[in-house]
């Protein structure tokens, strides 16, 4: 719950206005259907009573409160529904504002962690989940709420017994019976929560090694065993289902057997002249009216813990440790941008060292080639250099202790390329001016000759303009990393990491690649890690791990 | 044209999806002839309380008079909860049986075309749409099927009810009918509008958060987070507007629905009203018509409600019809004895692409000498995966030839052949038994001596004796405690039981430690004595006991070399 009230925090920080507005215009909206039932019951009783009397009945009167009410539930309904969808976006903006500012210093080594390490599916569906937060928790259960103590006080001005028998039925309707199911659906629905999970596994690992069973004769066996693990869930379903019948029907019969006992109770106090005939009829009315406001809760308030575990996830990932802490007091590298690592140690997490007692002196203007089985810690070595990691020991950039560096400081001394760049989902140009927003087709173009891109973007129709896809997949691993080869070049720092620049090219770009970033580069602080003897000729010395 | 295949691709994924809930139309129709109940229920309900309001201000009578009615209004309430949650109960069981068929009969489809590599699409993929796909299904059997016969069928009931008490009502009740299911239309296609424009629109809001954080990395690299973060705002703030500016129109509609079912309602109440004035109908009968014009509307506006839970239906069989539909591949088999010794095998000129630009492979030639242990490198996608399905006969290329010691491999007795080949992929697969039952499915009467010695080989020996249970320990779903590195050797050494003559082995060291590398790697190394042997791996590894590289790219082959043999280890 308090991973929720920090959410809702967030989110209604600048926009409390309009989830305000909302709920009091659904409020509005419930008054105004509650009161048109009631009226109307109360007219059509009312000219009854005065057609079988012969007393005359001024009709004029209810008539426009009828015709007033319908028009204000009806235009009420449309403008709770763009108020309410108003508030839910404005706020859902701030929420996902706000999450990206926090996981920007976490990335990527804080993020690891997250849902079992499923950052991307686990992070769209939570973000997807909020997007609900207010539309249908929030409002459902505020007007919910209101309905269940005004309704009732409203009815207990005509008659105070049926006021406090429907104050217990909206209760026991919209509270009691929604808390209960919930108790109820706790176990099956955490097994089936399970058994999907089990599922996916079963299913996952099935089809990833369709060969493997196929050969071994076990396809069958495997088939039967995801029957088996869905039949177990569609279980846990009927059970679920019957337990939402179990609320849905409660509803249906508490609010009938509400008004057979406001029936009986008001039938005694019209007899005994203490209410009137029609007042009798417009409070029965107004009783089941008053019933549908609450439906809306229940739903709120079984869908509310599951929303409560995501907006707790949320937080404890936005306000998780930063992997390396900011310095207090930052600095900057006064003498050049030679690289010591002196006794440097580094784990993943808890796990065995990758590196252990790892020393090196990289001069200011040397290139230094990284070499030596995977597995060796050479791409960890880069990324923490570039501050995404903790270490032990020592590392100075130009004679400052990398950890005395600011953050954001890092993009003005260092450039780099990693070995699996992502590519962002928009053109080849957006992406390679990722490195300098302010690049011009002179140097974008320098940029794609010397990363070997010119002739493939040459043969693309759209050019520079050609759409990636998402992650990159609609270019190949090797173009990918070669539009993250122009993205670094563009971006201008004296100290350039480079993780397998060639990969993935050919023999003859590869030399001419080699070539090109070997003159390029000149004057430049290089680190550069490649098992490729055509890329060890960019370097001018070699070190094996 | 007959082909029975062609006529269901002419079928919408609405039209599968109806065709399959054909097998719980007694459930369904229960939960409809239910709904039909509910409505007779709150019939009798009004007319009841109708009439106790009647006696109570007309006859002026007192509590105990009322008393039956107030009795028979509870039992109604109770008999309609009950018929409710029945029918909650129908509707997710006819749901239920329907998803577990489809999802059967999906997986297996599945597990059958994946290995012939035609599905074009990943493991992981697939097995969304087997999970999350299938569950989408549900809301169009639950929610909208019963709810478009409901709404057919419950205003029908209520009008004939209204009428003979006071047709005049009836007839207002009537004519404003016919808008609804015309507004009804005019909300589908405006929310499908919504659906189509603001669905996509909302997945790539959804895809662009998840884009940037997934980059993060690579945005702070060159300190362009922050430049980001201001975009998000931005983007978030467009899709507010231009989503708000759709539904300021799509939520007209409902408003139009809302609108005419209000006034229906206020005009019944206002001719009820006056016909009581005059005294030409009682206020049992006012009343009884008070109370069901709402009734007349409702069972239309849930419809409306359930129109989403048909667009969420329909999109999830409009993924996983189209899977359904492709045909298995026909297996081409001749009749000659497959080879009993390691076998050389060799593409000619071999293309296979199906349908997609990326995956397929195109006009490549290879060789692979027999008792070889060949190294095939390249990114996912490259084909890599394709080439090996192809050597082992998985799949049958498109053009050229696949040919095993010299002769075109559709000429052997495929399923012969399968016996002597192996596939070990990065998470093998190992049954809910003991380790002794998953070994003895490669050999059924191997010894105890002959397990030990396999175990050994896979140097699993100290693994095993470190268990409680030993051999009997079982494995299940977390593999029982072995690491991934054992359970990739135990897969290892139940091959050496079942002594295939080609092993494929995917990425065998990925995601290992460097003890349980170097442990893999000299298993592999005594596994590959005296077998033909294809590793695919997506990068370079140390793997020193190839005899050859192979490098895809982009399905072609770019380079070949040949590795160290000076080992000794290939003989």
């Amino acid at each position: 719950m308090r991973g929720l009230a920090r959410i809702l925090r967030v989110m209604s920080t600048r926009q409390w206005r309009w989830m305000v507005a909302g709920i009091l215009v659904g409020i509005l909206v419930i008054a105004a259907n509650i009161a048109l039932m009631a009226v109307s019951g109360w007219f059509i009783a009312s000219m009854a009573v005065a057609g079988a009397t012969k007393v005359s009945f001024n009709y004029a009167l209810p008539a426009v409160a009828i015709r007033a009410l319908a028009i204000i539930r009806t235009l009420g309904r449309y403008a709770e529904r763009l108020v309410t969808h108003e508030a839910a976006f404005r706020m859902l903006a701030d929420l996902r504002s706000w999450l990206f500012e926090r996981l920007i210093p976490l990335a990527p080594a804080g993020l690891e962690n997250y849902a079992g390490g499923d950052l991307s599916g686990r992070l769209r569906a939570d973000v997807d989940n909020m997007e609900s937060l207010y539309l249908r928790i929030i409002a459902p259960i505020a007007t919910g709420l209101a309905v269940m103590l005004l309704a009732p006080f409203c009815l207990s001005l005509f008659s105070p017994a049926a006021g406090l028998a429907l104050l217990i039925a909206l209760f026991a309707a919209g509270m009691v019976l929604p808390l209960l199911t919930r108790k109820m659906a706790v176990v099956p629905g955490g097994n089936t929560v399970r058994l999907a999970g089990e599922l996916r596994v079963a299913v996952t690992e099935g089809l990833q090694g369709a060969e493997e069973l196929l050969l071994l004769g076990a396809s069958g066996e495997q088939a039967r065993r995801v029957e088996a693990l869905y039949a177990g869930i569609t279980a846990g379903q009927r059970r679920l289902g019957g337990i939402n019948g179990v609320a849905v029907g409660g509803v249906v019969a508490a609010g009938g057997i509400t008004l057979a006992i406001i029936l009986t109770v008001a039938s005694a106090e019209v007899y005994s002249g203490s209410l009137s005939g029609p007042e009798l009829v417009m409070m029965l009315l107004f009783a089941a009216a008053s019933f549908e406001g609450i439906a809306p809760l229940a739903a709120a308030l079984q869908t509310l813990p599951a929303t409560s575990a995501t907006a707790g996830r949320l937080v404890e990932l936005s306000s998780a440790p930063l992997p390396l802490a900011e310095p207090a007091t930052p600095s900057m590298p006064s003498q050049g941008h030679g690289i010591v690592f002196s006794n440097v140690c580094f784990a993943y997490g808890d796990g065995a060292e990758v590196l252990n007692d790892f020393s090196l002196t990289v001069p200011q203007g040397a290139r230094v080639a990284l070499t030596g089985p995977s597995g060796r810690g050479k791409s960890s070595i880069m990324e923490i250099l570039l501050r995404f990691r903790p270490y032990r020991g020592s590392i100075t950039i130009g004679g400052t202790e990398l950890r005395d560096i600011a953050g954001d400081r890092i993009p003005e001394l260092i450039t780099a390329a990693p070995q699996r760049p992502h590519l962002f989902n928009g053109s080849i140009r957006a992406n390679i001016l990722l490195g300098a927003p302010d690049a011009d087709d002179e140097r974008i173009r320098a940029a794609l000759d010397d990363s070997g891109l010119s002739a493939w973007i040459g043969t693309l129709p759209d050019g520079l303009d050609t759409a990636v896809g998402v992650a990159g997949s609609a270019v190949s691993g090797g173009e990918a990393r070669r539009v993250a080869l122009a993205r670094m070049l563009l971006h201008d720092a004296p100290i350039v990491l480079l993780d397998e620049p060639t990969e993935g090219l050919d023999v003859v770009t590869e030399a001419v690649v080699v070539a090109r970033l070997k003159e390029r580069l000149q004057g430049k602080t290089v680190l550069l890690i490649t098992h490729r003897t055509a890329c060890l000729a960019m370097a001018d010395s070699v070190v094996q791990l | 044209m007959t082909d029975p295949i062609d006529d269901n691709k002419a079928a919408s994924p609405e039209a599968w999806l109806r065709g399959e809930a054909r097998i719980v139309r007694r459930p369904l129709a229960t939960a409809v002839l239910l709904g039909v109940a509910g409505a007779v229920l709150i019939i009798i309900q009004a007319r009841v309380l109708a009439g106790a309001c009647h006696d109570i201000v007309i006859n002026g009578v007192g509590r105990n008079s009322i008393l039956p009615a107030a009795v028979t209004i509870a039992l109604m309430a109770l008999l309609r909860g009950i018929v409710a949650w029945l029918a909650e109960h129908r509707l997710i069981r006819a749901a239920t049986v329907v998803k577990q068929l489809i999802i059967g009969r999906l997986y297996r489809h599945l597990q059958l075309l994946l290995p012939s590599g035609v599905t074009g699409e990943d493991a992981g993929t697939l097995a969304e749409i087997v999970t999350s796909g299938v569950e989408g299904i549900e809301s169009y059997l639950t929610r909208f099927l019963p709810q478009l016969i409901l709404a057919a069928l419950l205003p029908l009931l209520m009008l004939a009810t209204v009428v003979p008490v006071e047709w005049r009502a009836g007839i207002v009740l009537l004519f404003s009918a016919p808008f609804i299911p015309l507004l009804m239309i005019l909300i589908g296609k405006g929310a499908e509008r919504l659906n189509q424009r603001q669905w996509g629109k909302l997945t790539r809001m959804a895809g662009h958060l998840l884009d940037l954080v997934q980059g993060l990395p690579d945005l702070k690299i060159f300190g362009a987070a922050r430049r980001e973060a201001a975009l998000v705002a931005e983007v978030s703030e467009d899709y507010r507007r231009s989503t708000m500016a759709v539904l300021r129109i799509a939520f007209l509609s409902a408003l139009m629905l809302e609108f005419f079912a209000t006034v229906g309602t206020a005009v019944v109440a206002v001719i009820t009203g006056f016909m009581l004035l005059s005294g030409r109908l009682e206020l049992s009968g006012g009343l009884f018509v008070l109370l069901l014009a709402p009734e007349f509307y409702l069972p239309l506006r849930t419809l409306g409600l359930s129109w989403h839970s048909r667009m969420n239906g329909t999109a999830a069989a409009a993924k996983i019809l189209p899977l359904l539909l492709r045909p298995l591949p026909s297996l081409e088999s001749g009749v000659l004895p497959p080879p009993d010794s390691p076998p050389s095998l060799q593409l000619e000129n071999v293309t296979f692409l199906y349908g997609g630009t990326r995956g397929g492979i195109r006009d490549v030639s290879l060789e692979l000498p027999a008792g070889s242990v060949t190294a095939i490198i390249g990114e996912s996608g490259s084909g890599k995966s394709t080439i090996a399905r192809l050597l082992l006969g998985l799949s049958s290329p498109e053009q050229g030839r696949v040919l095993l010691d010299g002769l075109e491999l559709n000429n052997f007795d495929q399923a012969r052949w399968r016996e002597k080949l192996a596939w070990v992929p990065q998470r093998p697969f190992f049954s809910a038994a003991s380790i002794r039952d998953n070994l003895l499915t490669a050999k059924k009467n191997a010894t105890e001596g002959d397990l030990f010695k396999t175990l050994d080989t896979a140097a699993l020996t100290s693994v095993i004796a470190r268990l409680p249970d030993g051999l009997d320990t079982l494995l299940g779903d977390r593999g029982a405690g072995l690491s991934g590195g054992e359970l990739r050797r135990l897969a290892l050494a139940r091959l050496m039981l079942r002594d295939p003559l080609l092993i494929v082995l995917d990425e065998p060291t990925a995601g290992l430690d460097r003890l349980n590398e170097q442990l893999l790697v000299e298993a592999i190394a005594r596994l590959a004595a005296g077998r033909t042997m294809i590793v695919i791996s997506h990068r370079e590894e140390a793997l020193k006991h190839c005899t050859q590289t192979l490098r895809i790219a982009d399905g072609r082959l770019v380079q070949a070399l040949s590795g160290e043999t000076s080992n000794g280890v290939i003989t």
